[in-house]
Protein backbone atom coordinates (compact mmCIF):
# COMPACT_ATOMS: atom_id res chain seq x y z
CA UNK A 1 0.00 0.00 0.00
CA UNK A 2 1.20 3.63 -0.58
CA UNK A 3 1.46 5.75 2.29
CA UNK A 4 2.84 8.47 0.49
CA UNK A 5 2.20 9.83 -2.76
CA UNK A 6 3.33 12.69 -4.75
CA UNK A 7 1.74 13.82 -8.49
CA UNK A 8 3.77 15.54 -11.02
CA UNK A 9 4.41 18.41 -8.60
CA UNK A 10 6.42 21.50 -9.64
CA UNK A 11 7.76 24.35 -8.28
CA UNK A 12 9.93 26.96 -10.29
CA UNK A 13 12.52 29.22 -8.74
CA UNK A 14 14.31 31.60 -10.84
CA UNK A 15 17.31 29.48 -10.90
CA UNK A 16 15.99 25.82 -10.19
CA UNK A 17 12.71 24.18 -11.68
CA UNK A 18 11.35 21.47 -10.16
CA UNK A 19 9.40 19.99 -12.56
CA UNK A 20 6.41 16.29 -12.67
CA UNK A 21 7.85 15.36 -9.25
CA UNK A 22 5.76 11.88 -9.09
CA UNK A 23 6.50 9.09 -6.61
CA UNK A 24 5.03 6.83 -3.60
CA UNK A 25 6.27 5.07 -0.53
CA UNK A 26 5.35 2.06 0.28
CA UNK A 27 4.19 1.50 3.84
CA UNK A 28 7.01 -0.49 5.67
CA UNK A 29 9.93 0.58 4.09
CA UNK A 30 13.00 2.40 3.72
CA UNK A 31 13.54 4.61 0.77
CA UNK A 32 17.00 6.48 0.10
CA UNK A 33 16.30 9.58 -1.81
CA UNK A 34 19.94 10.77 -3.57
CA UNK A 35 20.66 13.51 -5.63
CA UNK A 36 23.70 15.51 -5.53
CA UNK A 37 23.91 19.33 -4.05
CA UNK A 38 20.90 21.47 -5.62
CA UNK A 39 19.54 18.13 -7.23
CA UNK A 40 15.97 19.41 -5.89
CA UNK A 41 15.94 17.34 -2.67
CA UNK A 42 15.14 19.38 0.00
CA UNK A 43 12.97 21.42 -2.38
CA UNK A 44 11.22 18.10 -2.88
CA UNK A 45 11.26 17.54 0.92
CA UNK A 46 9.81 20.44 1.59
CA UNK A 47 6.74 20.33 -0.64
CA UNK A 48 6.17 17.25 0.80
CA UNK A 49 5.66 19.28 4.21
CA UNK A 50 3.69 21.94 2.47
CA UNK A 51 6.89 24.16 3.62
CA UNK A 52 7.01 25.43 -0.09
CA UNK A 53 4.33 26.44 -2.05
CA UNK A 54 3.94 24.23 -4.75
CA UNK A 55 2.89 25.62 -8.30
CA UNK A 56 0.97 22.46 -9.38
CA UNK A 57 0.60 18.82 -8.36
CA UNK A 58 -0.36 16.65 -5.10
CA UNK A 59 1.12 15.31 -2.10
CA UNK A 60 -1.03 12.55 -0.45
CA UNK A 61 -0.32 10.80 3.44
CA UNK A 62 -2.55 7.44 3.93
CA UNK A 63 -4.66 8.25 1.11
CA UNK A 64 -5.50 12.00 2.00
CA UNK A 65 -4.54 15.19 0.49
CA UNK A 66 -1.91 16.99 2.71
CA UNK A 67 -3.34 20.74 2.30
CA UNK A 68 -6.89 19.60 3.61
CA UNK A 69 -5.50 17.33 5.71
CA UNK A 70 -2.72 18.87 7.26
CA UNK A 71 -2.85 19.24 11.15
CA UNK A 72 -3.81 15.07 10.90
CA UNK A 73 -1.42 14.13 9.26
CA UNK A 74 1.66 15.80 10.44
CA UNK A 75 0.47 13.88 14.04
CA UNK A 76 1.28 10.94 11.82
CA UNK A 77 4.65 11.53 10.53
CA UNK A 78 8.04 13.06 11.85
CA UNK A 79 10.21 15.03 10.30
CA UNK A 80 14.03 15.81 11.05
CA UNK A 81 16.20 18.30 8.79
CA UNK A 82 19.97 17.94 9.33
CA UNK A 83 21.78 20.39 11.59
CA UNK A 84 19.11 23.52 12.19
CA UNK A 85 19.22 24.29 15.69
CA UNK A 86 15.46 25.57 17.03
CA UNK A 87 15.21 27.44 20.06
CA UNK A 88 18.79 27.37 20.50
CA UNK A 89 18.74 29.01 24.39
CA UNK A 90 16.17 27.09 25.50
CA UNK A 91 16.84 23.51 27.11
CA UNK A 92 15.99 20.16 25.36
CA UNK A 93 13.82 19.79 28.45
CA UNK A 94 11.75 22.94 27.81
CA UNK A 95 11.88 22.46 23.75
CA UNK A 96 10.19 18.39 24.47
CA UNK A 97 7.56 19.93 27.00
CA UNK A 98 5.80 21.88 24.67
CA UNK A 99 6.38 19.72 21.54
CA UNK A 100 5.38 17.08 23.28
CA UNK A 101 1.59 18.52 23.97
CA UNK A 102 1.22 18.62 20.16
CA UNK A 103 1.21 14.83 19.82
CA UNK A 104 -1.74 12.69 21.20
CA UNK A 105 0.78 10.02 20.76
CA UNK A 106 3.20 11.33 22.53
CA UNK A 107 5.68 8.15 23.84
CA UNK A 108 7.52 9.02 26.89
CA UNK A 109 9.30 5.52 26.99
CA UNK A 110 10.64 5.81 23.65
CA UNK A 111 11.37 9.69 24.04
CA UNK A 112 13.38 8.29 27.23
CA UNK A 113 15.35 4.93 25.49
CA UNK A 114 16.28 7.39 22.42
CA UNK A 115 17.45 9.69 24.63
CA UNK A 116 19.42 7.77 26.48
CA UNK A 117 20.93 6.13 23.05
CA UNK A 118 21.69 9.40 21.30
CA UNK A 119 23.40 10.44 24.47
CA UNK A 120 21.22 13.71 24.92
CA UNK A 121 21.16 15.64 28.10
CA UNK A 122 17.94 17.34 28.80
CA UNK A 123 19.59 20.07 30.79
CA UNK A 124 21.83 20.85 27.50
CA UNK A 125 20.46 23.98 25.08
CA UNK A 126 20.42 23.51 21.61
CA UNK A 127 23.33 26.08 21.34
CA UNK A 128 25.71 23.92 23.36
CA UNK A 129 25.38 20.79 21.33
CA UNK A 130 27.93 20.24 18.79
CA UNK A 131 26.04 19.70 14.57
CA UNK A 132 25.83 15.80 15.07
CA UNK A 133 24.45 16.15 18.35
CA UNK A 134 22.22 18.30 17.16
CA UNK A 135 20.79 15.94 14.43
CA UNK A 136 20.20 13.52 17.49
CA UNK A 137 18.16 15.86 18.72
CA UNK A 138 16.16 16.51 15.83
CA UNK A 139 15.76 12.78 15.48
CA UNK A 140 14.43 12.33 19.19
CA UNK A 141 11.88 14.47 18.15
CA UNK A 142 10.76 12.80 15.21
CA UNK A 143 10.63 9.24 16.95
CA UNK A 144 8.84 9.53 19.94
CA UNK A 145 5.37 10.11 18.59
CA UNK A 146 4.51 6.78 16.93
CA UNK A 147 5.19 8.55 13.73
CA UNK A 148 4.03 6.11 11.15
CA UNK A 149 5.86 8.20 8.70
CA UNK A 150 9.47 9.34 8.99
CA UNK A 151 11.01 12.11 6.53
CA UNK A 152 14.49 12.66 7.14
CA UNK A 153 16.56 15.40 5.27
CA UNK A 154 20.65 14.24 5.83
CA UNK A 155 19.56 12.73 8.80
CA UNK A 156 23.36 11.67 8.96
CA UNK A 157 25.29 14.29 7.92
CA UNK A 158 27.74 15.70 10.87
CA UNK A 159 27.43 12.45 12.13
CA UNK A 160 30.31 10.08 13.16
CA UNK A 161 30.47 6.57 11.59
CA UNK A 162 29.71 4.61 14.50
CA UNK A 163 26.35 6.93 14.98
CA UNK A 164 25.71 6.69 11.71
CA UNK A 165 25.30 3.11 11.90
CA UNK A 166 23.89 2.93 14.82
CA UNK A 167 21.10 5.21 13.46
CA UNK A 168 21.15 2.79 9.99
CA UNK A 169 20.42 0.41 12.55
CA UNK A 170 17.87 2.09 14.40
CA UNK A 171 16.18 2.39 10.68
CA UNK A 172 16.29 -1.39 10.27
CA UNK A 173 14.25 -1.86 13.76
CA UNK A 174 11.91 1.10 12.80
CA UNK A 175 11.04 -0.75 9.83
CA UNK A 176 10.57 -3.97 11.02
CA UNK A 177 7.55 -2.42 13.57
CA UNK A 178 5.94 -1.08 10.10
CA UNK A 179 7.53 2.37 10.14
CA UNK A 180 7.47 3.68 6.45
CA UNK A 181 11.27 5.54 6.50
CA UNK A 182 12.31 8.56 3.70
CA UNK A 183 15.80 9.93 4.02
CA UNK A 184 17.62 11.95 1.79
CA UNK A 185 21.65 11.39 1.67
CA UNK A 186 24.35 12.21 -0.92
CA UNK A 187 26.03 9.03 0.85
CA UNK A 188 25.69 6.04 -1.15
CA UNK A 189 27.20 3.53 1.46
CA UNK A 190 23.69 4.80 3.85
CA UNK A 191 21.77 3.14 0.89
CA UNK A 192 23.94 -0.01 0.37
CA UNK A 193 23.40 -0.26 4.19
CA UNK A 194 19.85 -0.52 4.37
CA UNK A 195 17.14 1.06 1.55
CA UNK A 196 14.92 -1.06 0.17
CA UNK A 197 14.10 1.36 -2.47
CA UNK A 198 15.73 4.32 -4.23
CA UNK A 199 14.17 7.53 -5.79
CA UNK A 200 17.27 9.23 -7.53
CA UNK A 201 16.30 12.89 -8.56
CA UNK A 202 18.72 14.93 -10.97
CA UNK A 203 18.22 18.40 -12.13
CA UNK A 204 15.35 18.71 -10.38
CA UNK A 205 13.53 15.77 -11.95
CA UNK A 206 12.87 11.95 -10.91
CA UNK A 207 15.15 10.06 -12.84
CA UNK A 208 14.42 6.70 -10.74
CA UNK A 209 11.65 5.61 -8.31
CA UNK A 210 12.42 1.91 -8.13
CA UNK A 211 13.81 -1.01 -5.62
CA UNK A 212 17.00 -0.98 -4.71
CA UNK A 213 17.75 -4.12 -6.99
CA UNK A 214 15.89 -2.72 -10.20
CA UNK A 215 17.75 0.32 -9.90
CA UNK A 216 20.86 -1.34 -9.76
CA UNK A 217 19.94 -3.61 -12.70
CA UNK A 218 18.24 -0.94 -15.15
CA UNK A 219 20.48 1.72 -14.67
CA UNK A 220 23.97 0.06 -13.49
CA UNK A 221 26.06 -1.86 -15.64
CA UNK A 222 27.70 -4.98 -14.67
CA UNK A 223 29.84 -5.22 -11.58
CA UNK A 224 29.30 -1.41 -10.55
CA UNK A 225 28.32 -0.58 -7.11
CA UNK A 226 25.61 1.96 -6.60
CA UNK A 227 28.72 5.01 -5.97
CA UNK A 228 30.17 4.03 -9.64
CA UNK A 229 26.29 4.11 -10.61
CA UNK A 230 25.47 7.65 -9.23
CA UNK A 231 28.94 8.85 -10.57
CA UNK A 232 28.35 7.67 -14.21
CA UNK A 233 24.60 8.66 -14.40
CA UNK A 234 25.80 12.55 -13.24
CA UNK A 235 28.70 12.39 -15.80
CA UNK A 236 26.37 11.25 -18.36
CA UNK A 237 23.63 14.03 -17.47
CA UNK A 238 26.43 16.69 -17.61
CA UNK A 239 28.08 15.99 -20.64
CA UNK B 1 -5.11 25.72 20.37
CA UNK B 2 -4.24 25.18 23.90
CA UNK B 3 -0.87 23.65 22.77
CA UNK B 4 0.28 26.71 20.12
CA UNK B 5 -0.48 29.35 22.86
CA UNK B 6 1.82 27.13 25.46
CA UNK B 7 4.54 27.16 22.45
CA UNK B 8 4.14 30.74 21.78
CA UNK B 9 4.35 31.83 25.61
CA UNK B 10 7.10 29.13 26.78
CA UNK B 11 9.31 28.89 23.45
CA UNK B 12 8.61 31.86 21.52
CA UNK B 13 8.52 34.73 23.59
CA UNK B 14 10.88 36.96 24.43
CA UNK B 15 11.18 38.29 28.27
CA UNK B 16 11.19 41.66 27.08
CA UNK B 17 7.65 41.46 26.25
CA UNK B 18 6.59 40.22 29.14
CA UNK B 19 8.67 43.07 31.02
CA UNK B 20 7.68 45.87 28.81
CA UNK B 21 3.82 45.55 29.62
CA UNK B 22 4.84 47.02 32.31
CA UNK B 23 5.12 50.27 30.82
CA UNK B 24 1.37 50.20 30.92
CA UNK B 25 2.21 52.06 34.25
CA UNK B 26 3.31 55.15 32.53
CA UNK B 27 -0.20 56.37 32.45
CA UNK B 28 0.63 57.21 35.58
CA UNK B 29 3.23 59.54 34.98
CA UNK B 30 2.21 63.05 35.43
CA UNK B 31 3.66 65.70 32.48
CA UNK B 32 4.32 63.10 30.40
CA UNK B 33 2.92 61.75 26.41
CA UNK B 34 1.36 59.02 28.35
CA UNK B 35 0.21 57.49 25.01
CA UNK B 36 4.39 56.14 24.50
CA UNK B 37 3.72 53.58 26.63
CA UNK B 38 1.46 51.49 23.39
CA UNK B 39 5.05 52.10 21.93
CA UNK B 40 6.87 50.46 24.43
CA UNK B 41 4.68 47.29 24.86
CA UNK B 42 4.96 47.08 20.69
CA UNK B 43 8.74 47.33 21.34
CA UNK B 44 8.87 44.23 23.83
CA UNK B 45 6.20 42.58 21.36
CA UNK B 46 9.15 43.34 18.44
CA UNK B 47 11.94 41.81 20.58
CA UNK B 48 9.30 38.88 20.64
CA UNK B 49 9.27 38.56 16.91
CA UNK B 50 13.47 39.45 15.98
CA UNK B 51 14.25 36.76 19.17
CA UNK B 52 11.97 33.99 17.86
CA UNK B 53 13.14 34.60 14.20
CA UNK B 54 16.72 33.69 14.99
CA UNK B 55 14.97 30.73 17.07
CA UNK B 56 13.70 29.39 13.98
CA UNK B 57 10.53 29.30 15.32
CA UNK B 58 8.09 29.60 12.03
CA UNK B 59 9.60 26.85 10.36
CA UNK B 60 9.87 24.87 13.81
CA UNK B 61 5.71 26.21 14.11
CA UNK B 62 4.70 25.06 10.54
CA UNK B 63 6.28 21.32 11.24
CA UNK B 64 4.57 20.72 14.27
CA UNK B 65 0.87 19.32 13.55
CA UNK B 66 -1.02 22.36 12.73
CA UNK B 67 -2.00 24.54 9.41
CA UNK B 68 0.38 26.43 7.94
CA UNK B 69 -1.76 29.47 9.02
CA UNK B 70 -1.62 28.21 12.29
CA UNK B 71 1.53 29.85 12.33
CA UNK B 72 0.32 32.93 11.86
CA UNK B 73 -2.88 32.30 14.24
CA UNK B 74 -0.19 31.37 17.69
CA UNK B 75 1.71 34.34 16.48
CA UNK B 76 -1.57 36.77 16.66
CA UNK B 77 -3.25 35.04 19.69
CA UNK B 78 0.52 36.40 21.56
CA UNK B 79 0.82 39.30 20.32
CA UNK B 80 -3.11 40.57 21.41
CA UNK B 81 -2.75 38.58 24.88
CA UNK B 82 0.47 40.60 25.46
CA UNK B 83 -1.22 44.01 24.30
CA UNK B 84 -4.59 43.67 26.17
CA UNK B 85 -2.77 42.38 29.42
CA UNK B 86 -0.67 45.88 29.17
CA UNK B 87 -3.84 47.29 27.95
CA UNK B 88 -5.52 46.40 31.38
CA UNK B 89 -2.69 47.55 33.51
CA UNK B 90 -3.19 51.37 31.25
CA UNK B 91 -6.92 50.82 32.00
CA UNK B 92 -6.09 50.12 35.99
CA UNK B 93 -3.91 53.33 36.07
CA UNK B 94 -6.83 55.40 34.27
CA UNK B 95 -9.24 54.32 36.60
CA UNK B 96 -7.25 55.81 39.37
CA UNK B 97 -6.90 58.59 37.31
CA UNK B 98 -10.36 59.13 37.15
CA UNK B 99 -11.63 58.57 40.74
CA UNK B 100 -9.07 58.26 43.37
CA UNK B 101 -6.77 61.23 41.96
CA UNK B 102 -9.60 63.08 39.72
CA UNK B 103 -8.47 66.01 41.78
CA UNK B 104 -5.07 65.52 42.04
CA UNK B 105 -3.12 69.11 41.50
CA UNK B 106 -0.35 67.44 39.72
CA UNK B 107 -2.70 66.27 37.25
CA UNK B 108 -5.05 69.16 36.38
CA UNK B 109 -1.92 71.14 35.86
CA UNK B 110 -1.03 69.15 32.80
CA UNK B 111 -0.66 70.56 29.15
CA UNK B 112 -0.43 66.76 27.85
CA UNK B 113 -3.27 64.43 27.59
CA UNK B 114 -5.31 63.16 30.53
CA UNK B 115 -5.63 59.57 30.99
CA UNK B 116 -9.23 59.15 30.02
CA UNK B 117 -11.63 57.06 28.12
CA UNK B 118 -10.08 58.83 25.29
CA UNK B 119 -6.72 58.16 25.80
CA UNK B 120 -7.82 54.52 26.54
CA UNK B 121 -9.61 54.24 22.43
CA UNK B 122 -6.34 56.11 20.92
CA UNK B 123 -4.42 53.15 22.74
CA UNK B 124 -6.77 50.54 21.11
CA UNK B 125 -6.29 51.90 17.31
CA UNK B 126 -2.30 51.99 17.76
CA UNK B 127 -2.25 48.91 18.83
CA UNK B 128 -4.66 47.76 16.23
CA UNK B 129 -2.68 49.45 13.84
CA UNK B 130 1.06 48.11 15.34
CA UNK B 131 -1.05 44.85 14.02
CA UNK B 132 -2.23 46.20 10.84
CA UNK B 133 1.33 47.54 9.81
CA UNK B 134 4.01 45.57 11.85
CA UNK B 135 2.52 42.10 12.42
CA UNK B 136 0.38 42.19 8.91
CA UNK B 137 3.89 43.47 7.40
CA UNK B 138 5.84 40.49 9.00
CA UNK B 139 4.28 38.17 7.53
CA UNK B 140 4.67 39.27 4.04
CA UNK B 141 7.68 37.76 4.13
CA UNK B 142 7.55 35.72 7.67
CA UNK B 143 11.71 37.41 8.16
CA UNK B 144 11.71 40.74 7.26
CA UNK B 145 10.52 43.19 10.15
CA UNK B 146 12.82 46.67 9.73
CA UNK B 147 10.28 48.17 7.48
CA UNK B 148 6.99 47.39 9.18
CA UNK B 149 8.55 48.52 12.56
CA UNK B 150 10.30 51.82 11.02
CA UNK B 151 6.09 52.49 9.34
CA UNK B 152 5.20 51.33 12.84
CA UNK B 153 7.32 54.26 14.62
CA UNK B 154 6.00 56.91 12.28
CA UNK B 155 2.80 56.39 12.41
CA UNK B 156 2.47 55.43 16.18
CA UNK B 157 4.16 58.58 17.23
CA UNK B 158 2.63 60.43 14.61
CA UNK B 159 -0.69 59.26 16.02
CA UNK B 160 0.97 60.61 19.33
CA UNK B 161 1.51 64.12 18.10
CA UNK B 162 -1.76 64.23 16.93
CA UNK B 163 -4.07 62.68 20.12
CA UNK B 164 -1.40 64.97 22.24
CA UNK B 165 -2.65 68.58 20.23
CA UNK B 166 -6.48 68.08 19.37
CA UNK B 167 -7.28 68.76 22.84
CA UNK B 168 -5.63 72.26 22.68
CA UNK B 169 -7.62 73.05 19.38
CA UNK B 170 -10.53 75.02 20.68
CA UNK B 171 -13.98 73.44 20.76
CA UNK B 172 -12.39 69.80 21.45
CA UNK B 173 -10.90 70.37 25.08
CA UNK B 174 -13.89 67.72 26.05
CA UNK B 175 -11.27 64.96 25.09
CA UNK B 176 -8.86 66.26 27.47
CA UNK B 177 -12.10 65.19 30.48
CA UNK B 178 -10.82 64.63 34.28
CA UNK B 179 -12.67 62.35 36.22
CA UNK B 180 -15.76 61.07 34.34
CA UNK B 181 -16.56 64.53 32.83
CA UNK B 182 -18.04 64.35 28.94
CA UNK B 183 -19.26 61.10 29.80
CA UNK B 184 -20.86 60.23 26.44
CA UNK B 185 -18.15 61.81 24.29
CA UNK B 186 -15.53 60.02 26.27
CA UNK B 187 -17.03 56.72 26.32
CA UNK B 188 -17.95 56.87 22.86
CA UNK B 189 -15.04 57.10 21.74
CA UNK B 190 -13.70 54.54 23.78
CA UNK B 191 -15.84 52.18 21.48
CA UNK B 192 -14.72 53.85 18.71
CA UNK B 193 -10.78 52.61 19.53
CA UNK B 194 -12.18 49.32 20.60
CA UNK B 195 -14.26 48.51 17.21
CA UNK B 196 -11.06 49.87 15.33
CA UNK B 197 -8.52 47.35 17.45
CA UNK B 198 -11.22 44.44 16.80
CA UNK B 199 -11.44 45.72 12.88
CA UNK B 200 -7.90 46.24 12.61
CA UNK B 201 -6.92 42.86 13.85
CA UNK B 202 -9.07 41.04 11.72
CA UNK B 203 -8.32 42.84 8.94
CA UNK B 204 -4.00 42.41 9.34
CA UNK B 205 -5.07 38.28 10.57
CA UNK B 206 -6.84 37.15 7.44
CA UNK B 207 -4.55 39.26 4.86
CA UNK B 208 -1.57 37.73 6.98
CA UNK B 209 -3.04 34.01 7.12
CA UNK B 210 -3.25 34.44 3.17
CA UNK B 211 0.30 36.31 2.31
CA UNK B 212 2.04 33.18 4.57
CA UNK B 213 -0.13 30.83 2.75
CA UNK B 214 2.25 31.74 -0.56
CA UNK B 215 5.73 31.73 1.69
CA UNK B 216 8.25 29.46 1.13
CA UNK B 217 9.71 28.39 3.98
Amino acid sequence: MNIVELKNVNKNYPAFRLQDVSFALEEGRITGFIGRNGAGKTTTIKSMLNLIHTDSGEVSYFGLPLLQNESEIKKRIGYSTGTVSWYPRKTIREITEVTKSFYPGWDEEAYRKYLALFGLEESKKPIELSEGMKVKFNLLLALSHRAEVLILDEPTSGLDPFSRDELLGLFTTLKSHGVTIFFSTHITSDLERCADDIVYISHGRIKAACSKADFLRDCGKEGETLEEVFLRLEREAAE
Amino acid sequence: MKALIKKELRLSASVLAYIFIAFGLMALIPGYPILCSVFFITLGLFQSFQYAREANDTVFTALLPVAKHDVVKGRFLFTVFIELCGFLLMAAMTLIRMTLLADSVIYRHNALMNANPFFLGMALLLFGLFNLIFVGGFFKTAYNFAKPFVTHIIVCFLLIGVAETLHHIPGLQALNAFGFEHPVLQFSLFLAGLLAYVLLTLLSYNKACKDFEKIDL
